[in-house]
Parts: C-alpha cells; structure tokens; sequence
C-alpha cells in the first residue's frame, strides 16, 4: 500500500467521521438508563459494520480483511473525531471472535461470527474470587455427562455479563491433573437454566461488573472450544490476540481527546482566577505528559506492525498504558480542583478519559488492576521479556 | 522539641481511644450523632473554660481529626471545630459570640465559618453602606458543611474595609446555601450565596487582634485540619492492606510475601512516617501559636495530603479486584484523599508559598515587616 492510497483512506474515514459520529453524544450518554446505552452502543455498532468498520481486523471472508496499516488510520480517525467507544460489542468483536478464528471449529464460527456482527453480546467468564492474578487456580468445576458437561462455581469481575448472550468460560475438567493442565475452554449460552447474574458496584459507581453464578449448568459437548483439558493453552494464544489493535486504539483515544481536554482545562482560568497553564510547573507536566503520549502510541503503532512482536511487548503497552492513564487523571484532578468533585457521572460509551478527572483517576485502577495487575506485568516483562530467573510461584 | 509531655500523651491515647469506639459504632452511611459527639465533648475542646469548654488546644482537636480520616467519618466536625470555634476565639468578647460558644460546647450550637474552599485569596464578602442600613453580600463556592450549619460565620470586608465577621442564621431572606454534591459521599459542601442581607450591629463581630493576621491563621488552621485528616486515613489504608496482603493467596503463597507487594507496603509506611511527622510539627505550630507555624502548615499539607492519595491508591491497588469494588470500601479513602488534597490550598499552592520565603527580596521585604516566622530558619 502506497502512502498516496493511506492518505486516500484517512481522507475517507475523515468524511465519514464527519457525517457519522454523533453530535453531542458526551453529553446526551451522561446519566443514561443501561437500555439507552445498550441501544445507542447497538446502533453505532451497526453504523460502523455499514461502512465497514466495525470488525476491520477479521478475515475478509467473515467481513474484515482490512490492512493493519489501514486500521491504524482508521482508530486514529475515530479518537480525532470523538466517536463512540465500541464497550458492549469488545468482548464478542475481539476475544470471541479471535478465540473462534484460531481454536473453533467450523460449525461454532458460521454460528456466532455472523450474530456476532447482529449484534450477540459476549461476556468472558475467566476470574474468580480465588482465581485472579493466579488465574490457572480457577475452581469452577465442568463434569462430564454422556454428551454434555455439567458446571457450577463462581465468576467474578465478568464485565457487561448483564447484556450478554453468550459467554467464554474457563472450567475445571480434570482435578487431578496440574492446575493448567486440567482446565477446558467453553462457550456457555446465557440464557441456559442455573445461570444467575448479580451486578457488582464498582468504585466509581457504574455496575458493569458482574458474579456469575453457575448451578448445575449443562454445557453440550459440542460448545468445548478446543481439546478437553487444552483449554489454558486455547485461552493463553487468543487472550494476547488482539492487544495490540485494542491497545492502540485506547492510546489514540488518550492521545487526543485526553490530552486535548487537559490543555483546555490549564488554559482555563483557575479558581483563583490565574490559568493554571501560565504556571511553569503545569506547562512542564503537560509537556511531559505529551511526550510520553508520544511514546506509547510510537509503541502501540510498532506493536501492531511487528509480524513477530517479542514475549513481553503487549505487557510493556499494558503497563505504560494503564499507569499513564492513572498519572494523567491524577494530574488531571489536582488541577482541576474542587470542581472536578462535583462531576459524580461520565458519559457511558467514552474512553478511560472524559474530562471527569476525579472520576476518571478512580477509574483508573481499572486499568492497573485487571486484564494481569501491573505488578504481575512487571513480572512477565522481566521473565519472559527480560530472560530473569523466575519468582517462587508456590505449586 | 519533646514531641508532647508524659501526662499530654497519656490524654492523647485516652482520647484516641474513645474517639475509635464512637466513631468505629457510627453507621457507615451516615454521621455520628452530633449529640453523642457533643456529649464526648469534642466540639468545645478549644472553648474556654468560662464558657463550658475543655480549655484544651489544637493538640486534642487535631487526635480527633485524625480518628475521623481513619474512620473517613461523617460530620460536621472539622467545620465546626476547628473553622467555627477557630473564628470564635480570634474575636473579641461580647455577649452573641460568647452565647455561641457556649452554645457549641454544650452541642446546642453547628457554627460554620464560611471560608473559600479553594480559591485563597480575600474574601469575596462585603457590608455595604446603603440606605436601607448595612447589607451584606458576596458568594462562596465551596463551602465546607456549610448545610449542616445553623449559624454561619462570614468573613467580611467592613465598609471601611477592615475584615470582621457576621454572624448569620442560614435561613436569614437573601441567603442560599446550595448544596454541591462531591463524590466523596462523607463530605458536605454549599455554595453560600447572599444578596443583600441586612447587618444588625449586634452581628458584627470584631476580630481581638489583627484582623488580616487572623484570617491567615483560620486558614492554618483549615490546612493543618486536612493534613490530619489525611494522616488517619493513609493509616487505614496502611493497616487494612497490610491485613489483605497477609491473608489473600495467589499462586499457593500469602501475596504479601512477593516483593512487589511487600515493597509497595513498605512505601506506604515510608510515607505515613515522614507525613506523621510533619503533621506533629504543624500541630505543634497551632496549639501553641508558635513562630514557624505558617511553614509547618504548608509542608504538613502539602506533604501528608498528596502522600495520602499515593498511599489509598496503592492500598486500591494491592487489594486487586476486590479493592475496585464499591462494597470493599477502599474507594471512600480514596475519594476522601483526593477532596482533602485539593481542599484549603492544593499542594502546588503550599508549594509555592514555602518558596515564596526563598527569594532574597523576599526576605528582606519579611525582615521589614517582622515577618522573622516565614523566612528560612
């Protein structure tokens, strides 16, 4: 591809952006019932599927085939332009469907990756209350039963499982074997008898986290994803699949409606009627603060061209993602002051950042905490990215 | 300097003491009874004897203030006990301000002071010689429970321009005091608005010494408060992850035998040690009016506040999944640090006034000025 054609296709989804992205929906998606954010997320997932966009990075023949170096212009467009994150469809676009296209057969492919652009939500059903920076210790349990397995445990932390048609689930197959060795990977219908659904409050307020409660659920054999047993090595290759998109994606959104917001606020009058950004210490943070953005997104951007990214590299994009969220928002709240304690909501449907600063740095931590805490990617990067002798992990 | 004498520390612990049991039995969604925390007689600590109070310092307020950020309490103790008595006392006798502190120390009273929560400069207050008599006017922002007041206490520029303070009854006509909802669900706070309410002279009170010299001291005081404040809670949060990590298993093993939990802890703890310190020494500063007290105020704040939001953020994070959740609590600290970081002068604004004293014009303009307390020592 020819920078020549690139700059054609910024062009186009600059146009797009343009006539597409939903004027003033910051504003109208703050405070919102959750079938109103259900609805407007259905909706912009369709606008996109329509342009093409929604699922660049599938093969063509399931609707995708988009170059990567065009779906970097295509993230980078979307976070210029302010567009609508894409939260209730994240599971099913991304860890579904990659789990689909390099574990599932084909029959479990033509059934879900069609409904999947119709709009089936998807749920991942792999934490639990005893299982999660030690997430091989997982105990919810799957017994074989003639041609069906029949599960119960606990799932905890199992984002937007309130919405979700069908979930991935991890279980316990064999529990004699060595705790990886005995776990097997499934796709579990939602709607299927003893499956209860709790939401869990989270700091900020918002209850998107969910338990799942599983009672003698029955699973037919023909939704095992992979080898029975084979199920931690099926989710350890789909569960890294797709960082790198999804983690530039975020950098983008940081790097321009982020940044772009705490300018707006240091250029502001203050409380004290002085603007923050004529304070040299604030104009050198903010300085700083793009510069590092800079980095990431350099480092976002060679984390997906790499044909062969090294063991560690999604975790450094982790890692330097999530804490420069948090020292961002951080910084955003000190400067913001007071005031920033008064925004008790944000618009559902946004990035990490939105402008409520406070809200936004307690948000945060959930990006520090899940998806492999960062004391856990510290870990992994100097283990398996930097050669060190591992830590003493118990049995 | 001895920290605190023999007798004073057994006092402290007494206090500390109680303070723990009243508050650990208060309801996590609602204050303390006022009446309960009258009748353990914090509220008239700092009142003097003649008036029914303790005829104790800021040492015994400041070990409540510090049980109420470990206990991320409820209620208007702060505003009334160090703004409200802390301006009660800086003025000069008479009988509506002596009834009042009367009052507060038997728990009959919630005076407020209504000071600026952000913006430090001078009063936006004003009494204005007008035709229908004095009026007073002016707004305030942020408002520490100025709802929960049923007396407000107004820092105001006289028609000559000299500050006093006007007593006013939160229902008086022209005044509103709007409440402004913050995230930290334990924290109060009005915007206090008033247009043209009328001043009797009885409600004008005068400070005893000089009055710009008061108005910096109140703001001392604020600062030193939320410095305490934030001391109890890194506390907390220091303990109660200590207790998590000691208990919670990963990987066959307690988690806070890894180093990067280990660590982390002991960080905190670096950190509750330097902030435990310089919040004695501003302490110090206020119960005794001492020279340096300015200073001490600013690095107190500065410090223990901005350590404060490090150390709840780190116990968020060491207590994992469990620490994001609404019902594990940790959020409330954290929500707290942050409000008592930007709360009476961010750390910046501290920050700045400490280096103010480095500049050598600086020092001479000081030294002419007598103003010996702000200059490096």
């Amino acid at each position: 591809m020819t920078r020549a054609d690139l700059d054609e296709f910024r062009e186009r989804v600059r146009d797009w952006c343009r006539a597409h992205v939903p004027k003033d929906w910051r504003r109208e998606q703050t405070g919102v019932s959750d079938e109103e954010f259900v609805s407007f997320q259905q909706e912009w997932f369709q606008e996109l599927r329509r342009a093409g966009f929604a699922v660049p990075h599938w093969p063509a023949e399931w609707g995708g085939g988009m170059p990567v170096a065009e779906q970097v212009v295509l993230y980078q467009e979307l976070a210029a332009h302010d567009a609508p994150r894409l939260v209730l469809a994240f599971v099913a676009i991304h860890h579904a469907a990659s789990t689909l296209l390099a574990a599932g057969t084909d029959a479990q492919r033509r059934r879900h990756l069609p409904a999947i652009l119709d709009g089936e939500i998807w749920v991942q059903g792999f934490s639990e209350p005893g299982a999660g920076s030690d997430l091989a210790a997982l105990s919810t349990s799957a017994r074989r039963e003639g041609d069906a397995y029949v599960v119960n445990g606990q799932k905890l932390w199992a984002s937007g499982a309130a919405h979700a048609d069908w979930c991935l689930l991890l279980a316990r197959t064999d529990p004699s074997a060595p705790k990886r060795r005995g776990i097997s990977y499934f796709l579990m219908d939602m709607r299927t008898p003893g499956i209860d659904v709790r939401a869990v409050r989270q700091a900020t307020g918002e209850s998107h986290f969910c338990e799942i409660f599983l009672d003698d659920v029955v699973i037919p054999a023909e939704h095992l994803v992979g080898p029975e047993n084979e199920g931690w090595r099926v989710a350890q290759r789909t569960l890294g699949a797709e960082r790198g998109m999804t983690m530039l994606e975020l950098a983008e959104r940081l790097g321009n409606g982020g940044f772009r917001w705490l300018v707006e606020l240091c250029a502001r009058p203050g409380p004290g009627g002085a603007r923050p950004l004529d304070d040299p210490l604030v104009a050198d943070r903010l300085a700083a603060l793009e510069t590092e953005l800079t980095g990431l997104r350099a480092l976002c951007a060679r984390l997906v061209a790499d044909e062969d990214p090294g063991p560690a590299d999604a975790s450094i994009v982790k890692l330097y993602y999530s804490e420069l969220l948090q020292r961002m928002t951080d910084f955003g709240a000190e400067v913001a002051g007071l005031a920033a304690h008064t925004a008790l909501r944000k618009p559902l449907s946004s990035g990490w950042e939105s402008g409520a600063w406070v809200l936004d740095f307690i948000g945060s931590w959930e990006w520090t905490i899940p998806g492999g805490t960062s004391e856990i990617q510290r870990s992994i990067i100097g283990e398996r990215g930097l050669g060190l002798p591992r830590e003493p992990r118990g049995s | 300097m001895p920290a605190e004498s023999p007798g004073l520390s057994e006092l402290h612990d007494e206090l500390r003491a109680v303070a723990r049991d009243l508050l650990g039995k208060a309801d996590a969604e609602a204050a303390a009874d006022w009446r309960s925390i009258a009748g353990a007689g914090w509220p008239g600590l700092e009142v003097p004897g003649a008036f029914d109070g303790a005829d104790a310092t800021f040492a015994e307020v400041a070990v409540i203030l510090q049980e109420m950020g470990r206990a991320a309490a409820r209620g208007p103790y702060a505003a009334v006990a160090v703004l409200g008595v802390g301006v009660l006392n800086l003025l000069e006798s008479g009988p509506d301000r002596d009834r009042l502190l009367r009052d507060t120390a038997a728990g009959d009273a919630v005076p407020v002071a209504v000071l600026e929560g952000e913006a430090m400069g001078e009063t936006s207050f004003r009494i204005a010689r007008t035709a229908r008599g004095p009026l007073l006017h002016g707004t305030a922002d942020f408002v520490l429970d100025a709802p929960a007041a049923d007396r407000l206490l107004v820092p105001a520029l006289d028609p000559d321009g000299t500050p006093v303070i006007v007593g006013v009854d939160p229902r008086a006509a022209g005044l509103s005091v709007e409440r402004r909802p913050v995230l930290d669900a334990t924290r109060g706070f009005g915007r206090v608005a008033v247009t043209d309410v009328s001043v009797p002279p009885e409600s004008v009170w005068r400070f005893r010494g000089d009055p710009q010299e008061a108005v910096r001291r109140l703001r001392d005081r604020a600062a030193v408060a939320m410095a305490c404040d934030s001391l109890g809670l890194s506390k907390a949060m220091l303990e109660a992850t200590v207790a998590y990590a000691g208990v919670r298993e990963q990987f066959g093993r307690k988690i806070g035998s890894f180093q990067a939990v280990k660590h982390a802890c002991a960080d905190m703890l670096v950190q509750v040690s330097v902030a435990r310190e310089l919040v004695a020494a501003a302490v110090r500063g206020q119960a005794g009016d001492e020279p340096g007290a300015a200073v001490a105020a600013s690095m107190a704040k500065s410090y223990a506040c901005a350590a404060a939001v490090e150390v709840a953020g780190k116990a968020m994070q060491l207590h994992g999944g469990m620490g994001y959740t609404w019902e594990s609590g940790v959020h409330v600290y954290l929500k707290r640090a942050a409000l008592n970081r930007s709360l009476f002068g961010s750390p910046a604004l501290h920050r700045r006034r400490l280096a103010e004293r480095y500049s050598p014009l600086a020092r001479e303009r000081l030294d002419a000025y007598g103003g010996s307390e702000r200059s490096l020592s």
